[in-house]
């Protein structure tokens, strides 16, 4: 687990040890059980009354305008949703109708103004359906996915709403816009043209075609997968148990009783009865590959994972990928693009496929020497214990955990009394207020979603409001996994101030017994990374909404996320913040020492795969439209074998199980994280290079050009204001210990 | 305004799907997400304790205290009228009283501070007999006996272990702890004074009368002990 995740952590679905476990020792399929949280309580009041007392229908009237959580009810959202379509529909239809000639104002900035509503209630619906869900926000969500992709589609399809754009994009010079309404107006109807606007009837008609049949194999890839995924179990008997820990026994013990009491027949209760079973999820996966001591069982599960959608069955994925993968190139060139790569890198911040493997290419070598080294370093252990095998794949992470062990010594249960989520939180308000002043005082009498979801007031420097932050730790049974930032409010300077209440969503273990919740250093800078994300959304200052807080391209909106992770391991403020809960002693340089030391273990491993699977992604979207359906084994056996992958190693996603490109929306996106790490690392080296990480003048060009301007300037002309020049990759190379120092 | 997707996530939902298949999907239980919730707000109570200032503290422990015996401590509010018609003579009530004060205050105290524990199974069926036992006496003694008062001692020792229950539920702040729990204290003291005031002000009249003890105390009394036998049978058996 802490192989996998120690640098690419959240946005690649971090699954902490512990959250995973949960997961996996919770009862199964109690999904029509009404859940009971108080804060949800369903009150029964005719469709009349709902109308009435609607929250969404009023303004809030609460502080901050945080959303008025304990009198918003479940059967308020579809009834918000329906008028907030259709609000929005009258708003653009107005817009439309008008018989003054398009301006900038009566248009595009108009434009800006619609659909209030249906944003209001989307906010609240959809941070709550991720982390304070029950069966039915779960059933709304089914739901409301068609309801909304059809609005939306209405919207941006409306020729006589994009004529409109296009007459006033067409006089734009003449206008004398600020350069960030250009900048608005250009992405307006950018987003427009990329729907379509510019093309012919016919190219449309097959562009729709085209969007739905896509829309049938995405969604065909994610069930084959999920059946697969749920379909492996690895049952186990006491004597199979050799090498795991008492804390993966038990869990293991319990997803075996709790699929007991949920089978049906006699037959099937037996074969679960007294039985220990681990599944190819990562939580269970990870545990068992790295503790257990039989060889042969490690294989069947990591294969059992490795080979998901590629069994030849009713589930298998092969080909609807390479379906996808054709059918987004033939969409690429009726829009005009060479390959869906081009289609999508147009928007981001490397432009181009060629930036796109450049970057990777130059990454890829030195991570793979660092992997063979680190299978050397395996093996010497294998031989040393006497034993007679070469390491294989599913040797990986038992045999990584014991070079760690031998040659970093760190012992996570020693760090933890120093990195109390109090601490931990002091830390990051810290940093914020040594870099740019600002303060955070918490609320404790907020109406809140949960109790434990905290709330600050956020000020700047002078005392003036900034925002609200949200910070929402723990891990609990109705949250998804992983960690995000989000907004029940968002910025904009439009017509009035309005301010952003921010949230940050994590699943950090809550405290057990006395003691205050103690994390691990992933879970550190996972905090310091979701709460750059926050500073992003809290600090934004931009007229226009749609502009603000994190709505630059995907390859760098992680870059403000991912520079703060580097104050979390700085010494100098590792040391303000992490002592010892109960003796309040700081932490030891020694500890630090070997924190640091640590971060630099595995990387050719997770690096390695990482690029792999962005290297795979690239190869798939570079398709044209004319190359023929792809023999998906072979595409990715070619593509692996070009850049030398060693087979100790999959990549992080094999195509028949790669769920963000073929099912999510990262399609030629999966290399973002890796850029964004290029600029977080040369970014971070900026304030090395001052010897003063907190170095005013930096952190006010940070402030201003980066974390302030939401998409309002092209995200390298950002970039380049605050460090003076174009990212360089050596940082980042430094960092991960990939230049040839780590021994 | 945000024409194509709805832009409020740094992580979009279409990740959904995603973790649905490398973690497997959230599988909700009330129960388990009920018990999470309570666990969650103690949190949430503990941490707005440690941001208040003793005095803010002291005055919602009172608060808290004299809260737990109106309206919440039914039984504590019977076991008190149980001693105020046990005897007609004050100095006798005070005695008792101050007896039962002592003693819920010292249990209250150390099983508060972790000294002692007692399960709630055994504690809360013996102030269902003890509330008995009182009116019982009420019923057989015309005046209270000699050793009623060390009786009601023993008895006010199990209440305490009662209160302390519904205090570790309440929360205590772990800095200024003596200071809240003695604010507590006080407020169950102002809450039982309360509840004799008004007794006394409602038979202030007819107390010297002849039928005192026949219409008033004894009905009261065997009233008093018929609801403690009810809650000894619920805390024991249902």
């Amino acid at each position: 687990m802490k192989i996998i995740n120690t640098q690419f952590k959240t946005s690649l679905l971090a699954l902490s040890v512990v959250a995973g476990l949960g997961a996996c020792s919770k009862q199964a399929d109690t999904e029509q059980n009404q859940s009971s949280t108080p804060s949800s309580v369903q009150s029964e009041q005719s469709s009349a009354a709902t109308e009435v007392s609607n929250p969404f229908f009023t303004p809030y009237k609460t502080d901050f305008e945080i959303p008025p959580f304990s009198r918003i009810k479940d059967e308020h959202y579809m009834p918000a949703f329906v008028k907030g379509m259709d609000e929005h529909l009258a708003e653009i239809d107005a817009i439309v109708k008008n018989p003054e000639p398009a301006t900038f104002a009566n248009t595009v900035e108009e434009l800006e103004r619609t659909g209030k509503l249906l944003v209001k209630v989307q906010r609240v619906f959809f941070n709550l359906a991720g982390s304070n869900t029950n069966p039915q926000l779960q059933e709304l969500q089914r739901e409301l996915s068609p309801l909304l992709s059809a609005h939306y589609d209405k919207v941006s399809l409306n020729e006589d709403l994009f004529k409109r754009i296009e007459t006033v994009y067409q006089v734009r010079d003449t206008l004398s816009l600020t350069a960030e309404q250009t900048k608005f107006l250009e992405d307006t109807r950018k987003g427009f043209v990329r729907s379509g606007a510019l093309l012919t009837e016919e190219q449309k008609a097959e562009i729709t075609k085209v969007n739905s049949q896509l829309s049938e194999l995405t969604t065909e890839y994610g069930q084959n997968l999920l059946a697969e995924t749920n379909g492996f179990e690895l049952i186990l008997d006491k004597a199979d148990l050799a090498g795991l820990s008492d804390g993966i026994i038990q869990a293991a013990a319990n997803s075996a009783k709790q699929k007991m009491d949920g089978a049906e027949s006699e037959e099937d209760k037996a074969k679960y009865k007294d039985k220990y079973v681990f599944t190819p999820h990562r939580s269970s996966m990870y545990p068992f590959l790295t503790e257990s001591s039989r060889r042969d069982l490690r294989e069947k599960l990591y294969n059992a994972y490795i080979y998901r959608g590629d069994n030849n069955n009713e589930n298998d994925n092969k080909i609807v990928a390479a379906k996808i993968a054709q059918l987004r190139a033939q969409r690429a060139k009726i829009m005009g693009y060479e390959t869906h790569a081009h289609f999508v890198l147009e928007e981001r911040m490397v432009k181009t496929p060629e930036g796109v493997y450049d970057l990777l290419m130059q990454l890829w070598n030195p991570a793979l020497n660092r992997a063979k080294q680190e299978v050397a370093d395996m093996q010497a252990v294998v031989d040393a214990e006497g034993h007679d095998f070469t390491i294989a794949a599913w040797d990986w992470w038992q045999y990584a955990e014991k070079v760690r062990k031998a040659k970093y010594d760190l012992d996570e249960a020693s760090l933890k009394p120093y990195l109390s989520l109090d601490n931990v939180l002091k830390g990051v308000f810290d940093t914020s207020n040594k870099l740019w002043g600002l303060t955070f005082t918490e609320l404790h009498d907020i109406d809140v979603y949960h109790p434990d979801a905290r709330v600050w007031e956020v000020k700047d420097k002078d005392g003036s409001h900034l925002g609200v932050f949200i910070g929402d730790y723990f891990t609990r049974s109705n949250k998804r996994g992983g960690a995000w930032m989000s907004s029940f409010k968002g910025q904009s300077n439009l017509d009035k101030v309005e301010r952003p209440v921010v949230v940050n969503v994590c699943n950090f273990p809550g405290p057990v017994g006395d003691a205050p919740a103690l994390l691990s250093f992933e879970n550190v800078t996972t905090l310091f990374h979701e709460f750059g994300h926050a500073l992003h959304g809290l600090l934004t200052n931009t007229t226009y909404q749609s502009m603000s807080g994190t709505s630059g391209p995907r390859d760098f909106t992680e870059f403000p996320a991912q520079i703060m992770e580097h104050w979390a391991s700085e010494p100098e403020i590792l040391k303000t913040f992490a002592t010892h809960y109960e003796t309040g002693e700081a932490i030891p340089d020694a500890l630090i020492a070997k924190l640091l030391k640590a971060s630099k273990f595995n990387q050719g491993f997770s690096n390695t795969e990482y690029l792999a699977a962005s290297l795979l992604d690239m190869d798939w979207h570079t398709l044209t439209a004319d190359d023929e359906l792809q023999d998906t084994a072979k595409f990715e056996k070619a593509s692996m074998e070009k850049i030398g992958l060693i087979g100790e190693i999959s990549p992080r996603y094999r195509s028949t199980y790669f769920s963000h490109i073929f099912a999510g929306g990262y399609a030629s996106g999966y290399y973002s994280y890796v850029h964004s790490a290029v600029l977080d690392s040369d970014g971070f080296a900026a304030f090395k290079e001052t010897g003063n990480v907190f170095d005013p003048e930096l952190a006010q060009k940070l402030r201003t050009h980066i974390y302030e301007k939401g998409s309002t300037e092209e995200a390298m002309t950002l970039y380049k204001k605050f460090r003076g020049r174009e990212p360089q990759i050596e940082a980042l190379l430094k960092v991960r210990g990939l230049d040839g120092s780590t021994d | 305004m945000l024409l194509f997707t709805a832009n409020v996530h740094a992580h979009p939902q279409d990740e959904d799907i995603i973790l649905d298949i490398e973690e497997g999907q959230l599988k909700l239980q009330s129960s388990v997400i009920d018990s999470e919730y309570q666990a969650a707000l103690k949190r949430k109570r503990q941490r707005k304790l440690a941001s208040m200032s003793w005095q803010q503290k002291f005055s919602l422990y009172v608060k808290a205290g004299f809260e737990h015996i109106i309206p919440k401590g039914l039984d504590h509010i019977l076991f008190i009228l149980g001693l105020f018609f046990s005897s007609l003579v004050l100095a006798s009530l005070l005695w008792q009283v101050t007896a039962f004060t002592l003693a819920h205050s010292i249990t209250l105290g150390v099983a508060s501070l972790g000294i002692v524990a007692v399960p709630a199974h055994i504690v809360e069926p013996l102030i269902a007999l003890s509330i008995v036992w009182i009116a019982v006496e009420n019923c057989i003694f015309k005046q209270a006996s000699k050793w009623r008062s060390l009786v009601v001692f023993g008895f006010g020792l199990l209440h305490g272990l009662g209160f302390a229950a519904v205090l570790s539920e309440y929360g205590l702040p772990k800095n200024d702890l003596i200071p809240s729990l003695l604010a507590f204290n006080i407020g169950v003291e102002l809450g039982q004074i309360s509840i004799i005031l008004a007794a006394f002000v409602l038979t202030y009249f007819i107390q010297k009368k002849v039928w005192y003890r026949r219409w008033v105390q004894i009905p009261v009394s065997i009233f008093i002990a018929a609801v403690g036998v009810f809650w000894f049978i619920e805390r024991t058996v249902l």
